[in-house]
């Protein structure tokens, strides 16, 4: 075994607006960018972690009693130092305030959880998208669930921010049908400074899919871009990317305006607050659409997006005799 | 067997907009205050001091007395027509009015005498109207069936009981109503039918089948021709104000001709057959308004216009008659009528029946009786028609089967995407499967339509008191607890004595099945109770207040010279909903798992916390409702105990009849019974606190919903519905940001197949968006049209009560996180 087994944070149905059709969403923990619009911080470690929901404590203060360590020193409060990670606060919590973030899940528990939504994900022409955190972190996981779901006839799909290991990550390729591809910030050095990482890798990685994708062996590349206000809204920024796009044969793209409803969850997890980020009106998301337009690229808005059917895609069909 | 075909405006083409005609009938509904309608019960005490009325009371037989007073009220009301409409006969003396029905329920509004205007949905009443009414109700006082039946020395109790609306609500009392009646006999055949075929038996003395009349079959049949008399001269009455409003002058050619068009089609129908599709929908709507003016309003339903009205729509356009734009105009018209009407329920009533819903329904989409699909054009061309106006009345409900075509699925949920909460959803197979284990034949049970909310009826062929009463489930469990007493009785009302059955003391019960069996005992008590008190309604309905209009409406009166009321319907049934099905469920699942299998607390120990309302026990009560699975997450064994519980209340209905002969079955849907039997109940064992709203028809229990929707259409598709006659209603809420679009809308649509085809039976669905709510709640003149699916009804927003408000608010959007 190659890459480590990864956990799971999160299982969510009927999801419409994460590739075609009805979906179920599988969130793997981890991922190597710091973007701070992030709405899914509890994805960004790799390891297991307590998270305290304040909205949900009856300030019973059982995770007090009840922590061995003596780390949970008030209702809300715990100090991360002498946390030996044992969850027994999560346990005993009776609210579900203190809660686990991260599961260890083996491929077929995942099939076990999804498989009641096969019938819907099938007659919908939806399926299942991993997500995250970053899916491929764990290229050999994802590649043993893909397969496992096609072998029951059930579309794959993967969001991706773009920073991987290509070649580690074909086995899971075969398997799918679509990529919805995150690009960010275009400039190397904004995107250093601001997502904690080159983009060097992510370019190249967009590039070979999207060369994949023309010569039919590769699953259908979907670029998305999150406006993020005074980050990734630049004209600078829109038409460098329009650019890039248009040099890989790449002429859609969806664009996704940041919304803050995940911003309560860095208090969860004691993190500092994010940028004070405003969102955009109606009339400026349909104006950088038209920037899209003029730069030849078409702009969906998320949901809308006419992805093209499973059985178009001949990778997913190679894919499906692949051995999982 | 029609082709499914596209319809005027194909699916994918959104809908149109109305017509200026509709869009002013529309406007001027919606800025009209509400009103009681003080004709009928004036028209109704002139007949009974008139020297007719007088000597019929002593001279003739019930029927004929009751049918008397009906033609004396349907021929001497005063027609009014109103600009604009094309299908004409006003519901009341206003335009927007509730009637005062002096047999039924409606003395409950003098309660709010002195506070009409400033009620929730206040009623717009003049000085000398409400002197008035304060008089006809204490006039009348005793004349309520309700009186009749219960206001005896030795039923006190029983009064009391109803009164207080804890255990159960018992609706019958207001009236029966809840009809599909034979409308397509109406259109096809008109009431001459009925008519002749009366006047046949009695000119025979003898029924079809040769045996001879009695006493109550001659007077049967005769309270059938005097009733058509009545409709025929109403009829008549509103051709005559037609006539005389197009010679009025300045009106203009066009109204001129519409008025005639009117006047020359209610001279026809409803007693001739209809030769047009206006002639259908003008005679359709003349027997409504019979219907109305008979029982009270709640529930008159107008079944499968879209197979009733087909032949006649698709002559008119081949035959260039009518367009397709002209049909749905005529349609919306149609439609607005039903607005006219309104329930009159005081405040303290308005609690348990929140949003004065009326329902009167139109079925839409299905099979014939061999399981053919019979969806059509004009089953979209009213989809159209409704798209058109969005307003509170009338019902819309689709009937979906594996043979649905995807145009109307499709259009239906893009009408449901519009934020009316309509069509609601029905599966044929599920509901069919239910009513034929109910005893009808398979074929009838495939003619299935809806009464008001959810209901179910062979189309013209059945007599359903379908919403005879409403009943507390939950309370059972807090009475199997406590030996039959509730936790916290008002001792000084209540006295000593028990509230249930005596079933056995908590210290004694040692398995779960212990408590199980009490559960059903005390569910078997408080029905008996239930059927007692309903036993005794019927006879005051069959002695003093049958219902002749109903009755030639319904296969078999005619045939075995019976009114309804007297049992004469072909299929006849008496059908009472449980409230807080998932509470019970949960409930039972909470007290086996910490008390039986876990062993955490003794069963006495677990009731003492529940006696205190979990006070110092937070904690227990949070982790209850946040760790325990519960029904409505797909877990069988959560669901299992909801099964439990619906079977408990199902197995005490079907062991009683009522005293027509018919079967008594269980329906689940609470209205908005819900919250006001929730006020009453105890803390519960899954963690409900006392006074807390109970769960909403197959809905899950409040917090429980951890999944998402597709967790709960899989959990209520799990059920074994075969004994549910009565149906069920399932609320989903969905945020219209999440399932708009192309995309919401095939979701949309997966999800009901989906739930359909796993056995599912009902679905209703919300799409709105919450803080549109909010605003609605705190400025409620900025959405006036908001309609709301409550129970099984919509309701405008504003109308309802601000506890009401905040459940629909509350309840869980299904978006994306």
């Amino acid at each position: 075994m190659g890459s480590p087994d990864p956990l799971v944070f999160s299982l969510q149905h009927f999801c419409l607006h994460d590739g075609p059709g009805i979906r179920s969403l599988v969130f793997f923990k981890g991922c190597p960018l710091r973007c701070p619009w992030c709405q899914n911080v509890e994805s960004w470690k790799v390891s297991p972690e307590v998270a305290f929901k304040p909205g949900l404590c009856i300030s019973c203060g059982t995770c007090v009693e009840a922590c061995p360590e003596h780390a949970v020193t008030a209702v809300g409060r715990r100090d991360a130092s002498r946390c030996r990670l044992c969850f027994t606060c999560v346990e005993r919590c009776p609210s579900g305030a203190m809660t686990l973030i991260g599961k260890q899940l083996s491929p077929e528990e995942v099939m076990e959880t999804l498989r009641p939504e096969f019938p819907l994900l099938k007659d919908s022409g939806g399926g299942v998208t991993f997500t995250g955190g970053e899916p491929t972190l764990f290229p050999d996981f994802a590649a043993r669930l893909a397969g496992l779901l096609r072998a029951e006839g059930i579309d794959v799909a993967m969001e991706t921010c773009g920073l991987f290991d290509h070649e580690s990550l074909q086995p899971l390729l075969n398997k799918l049908h679509l990529v919805l591809f995150d690009i960010k910030i275009h400039d190397p050095g904004r995107h250093r400074n601001i997502c904690g990482a080159d983009n060097d890798a992510i370019k190249r990685n967009l590039k070979s899919l999207a060369e994949a994708m023309h010569r039919h062996e590769g699953p259908v590349v979907w670029p998305r871009l999150p406006l993020v206000p005074a980050m990734t809204d630049g004209q600078d920024n829109i038409r460098g990317w329009a650019g890039f796009l248009r040099g890989l044969g790449l002429s859609r793209l969806t664009v996704v305006p940041y919304h803050p409803m995940g911003s309560g969850k860095r208090r969860w997890l004691g993190l500092p607050d994010g940028p004070a980020l405003r969102t955009h009106t109606d009339t400026e998301i349909e104006h950088i659409e038209e920037l899209f337009t003029e730069e030849g690229i078409r702009a969906y808005k998320p949901g809308e997006e006419d992805f093209p059917p499973h059985e178009r895609c001949p990778a997913t069909h190679r894919g499906a005799n692949d051995e999982p | 067997m029609a082709t499914p075909q596209r319809t005027a405006t194909a699916p994918d083409e959104g809908f149109s907009p109305p017509t200026e005609r509709i869009a002013a009938i529309r406007a001027e509904l919606l800025s009209t205050p509400y009103s009681i309608c003080l004709e009928r019960p004036r028209l109704l005490e002139q007949f009974w001091k008139s020297h007719q009325g007088r000597l019929s009371s002593r001279t003739e037989h019930p029927l004929v007395h009751r049918a008397m007073a009906l033609q004396y009220l349907f021929s001497r009301r005063r027609p009014r027509i109103y600009e604009n409409e094309l299908i004409i006969g006003n519901m009341t003396s206003k335009r927007i009015a509730a009637n005062y029905y002096i047999e039924g329920g409606s003395i409950n509004i003098l309660e709010d005498l002195a506070r009409m205007g400033k009620r929730t949905v206040p009623l717009r009443l003049s000085v000398p109207e409400t002197f008035e009414l304060l008089g006809i109700g204490l006039r009348n006082t005793f004349r309520s069936v309700g009186a009749k039946a219960l206001l005896r020395p030795s039923r006190i109790s029983s009064f009391l009981d109803f009164f207080r609306a804890k255990r159960h609500f018992i609706t019958e009392e207001a009236g029966v109503a809840h009809q599909v009646g034979n409308y397509r006999m109406v259109v096809r055949e008109g009431l001459r039918h009925p008519y002749e075929e009366a006047g046949k038996r009695l000119q025979e003395g003898r029924l079809a089948d040769g045996s001879t009349l009695d006493a109550n079959q001659i007077a049967f049949y005769r309270s059938v021709r005097l009733t058509i008399d009545g409709i025929r001269k109403m009829a008549e009455n509103l051709a005559a104000e037609a006539e005389r409003m197009a010679a009025s002058p300045g009106v203009s050619g066009q109204r001129r001709a519409e008025l005639l068009a009117s006047a020359q089609a209610c001279r026809r129908v409803p007693f001739e057959p209809a030769r047009t599709y206006h002639e259908g929908l003008q005679a359709v709507w003349i027997v409504h308004m019979a219907m109305n003016l008979e029982d009270f309003e709640q529930g008159l339903s107008f079944g499968r216009m879209d197979q009733i009205l087909l032949d006649l729509y698709r002559r008119d356009v081949e035959q260039a008659r009518l367009t397709p734009g002209q049909a749905t105009e005529m349609t919306a018209s149609f439609c607005l009528k039903a607005c006219e009407t309104m329930p009159l329920y005081s405040q303290r009533v308005d609690r348990f029946f929140s949003g004065i819903g009326v329902a009167q329904a139109f079925t839409l989409g299905g099979t014939d009786g061999e399981g053919n699909d019979v969806t059509n054009e004009l089953s979209g061309l009213i989809l159209d028609a409704y798209a058109q106006i969005l307003t509170r009345e009338p019902a819309v409900h689709v009937r979906i089967h594996p043979g649905t075509p995807e145009w109307f699925l499709h259009k239906s949920v893009e009408l449901l995407q519009l934020g009316t909460s309509r069509p609601s959803m029905f599966g044929d197979t599920a509901v069919v499967r239910a009513l034929e284990e109910a005893g009808m034949t398979r074929e009838h049970a495939r003619d299935y339509a809806v009464i008001g909310c959810v209901e179910m009826a062979s189309q013209g062929r059945t007599y359903n008191s379908s919403d005879a009463a409403l009943f507390n489930l939950p309370l059972c469990l807090e009475l199997a607890l406590n030996g039959g007493a509730r936790f916290h009785g008002k001792a000084r009302i209540e006295g000593k004595r028990r509230f249930g059955a005596a079933t056995m003391p908590v210290d004694a019960m040692k398995t779960f099945d212990d408590v199980l069996e009490a559960f059903r005992a005390q569910v078997r008590n408080g029905v008996d109770d239930l059927v007692k008190v309903i036993g005794w309604l019927e006879e005051v309905y069959r002695t003093t207040r049958p219902t002749p209009v109903n009755s030639i409406l319904t296969e078999g009166c005619l045939e075995s010279g019976r009114d309804v009321t007297w049992g004469g319907g072909l299929y006849d049934y008496t059908s009472i909903q449980a409230a807080g099905l998932a509470d019970a469920g949960d409930s039972l699942y909470a007290l086996k798992k910490v008390v039986f299998d876990e062993r955490r607390f003794s069963l006495p120990e677990f009731v003492g916390i529940l006696k205190d309302n979990f006070r110092g026990r937070e904690a227990l009560r949070v982790e209850l409702v946040t760790k325990l699975p519960r029904y409505g997450n797909g877990d069988p064994e959560a669901d299992r105990m909801t099964q439990l519980a619906a079977d408990a209340f199902a197995d005490a209905l079907l062991a009683h009849r009522n005293t027509r002969g018919g079967r008594y079955v269980p329906g689940f849907y609470s209205m908005t019974c819900h919250i006001g039997f929730g006020r009453v109940t105890g803390a519960l064992p899954n963690g409900r606190a006392a006074g807390h709203r109970l769960s909403n028809g197959l809905a899950p229990s409040d917090g429980s919903e951890h999944l998402g929707p597709t967790a709960v259409l899989r959990s209520a598709a799990s059920l074994d519905s075969r004994k549910w006659m009565n149906c069920c209603a399932l609320n989903l809420k969905f945020d219209s940001r999440v399932i708009g679009g192309r995309t919401g809308r095939n979701a949309l649509a997966s999800l009901f197949r989906d739930y359909f085809s796993r056995g599912g039976m009902q679905v209703q669905v919300n799409v709105l968006d919450p803080e549109t709510l909010k605003e609605a709640k705190r400025d409620p003149a900025s959405h006036p049209g908001i309609v709301v699916r409550v129970a099984g009804y919509c309701a405008y927003f504003n109308d309802l009560q601000p506890d009401v408000q905040d459940e629909i608010i509350e309840r869980t959007a299904h978006g994306i996180a």
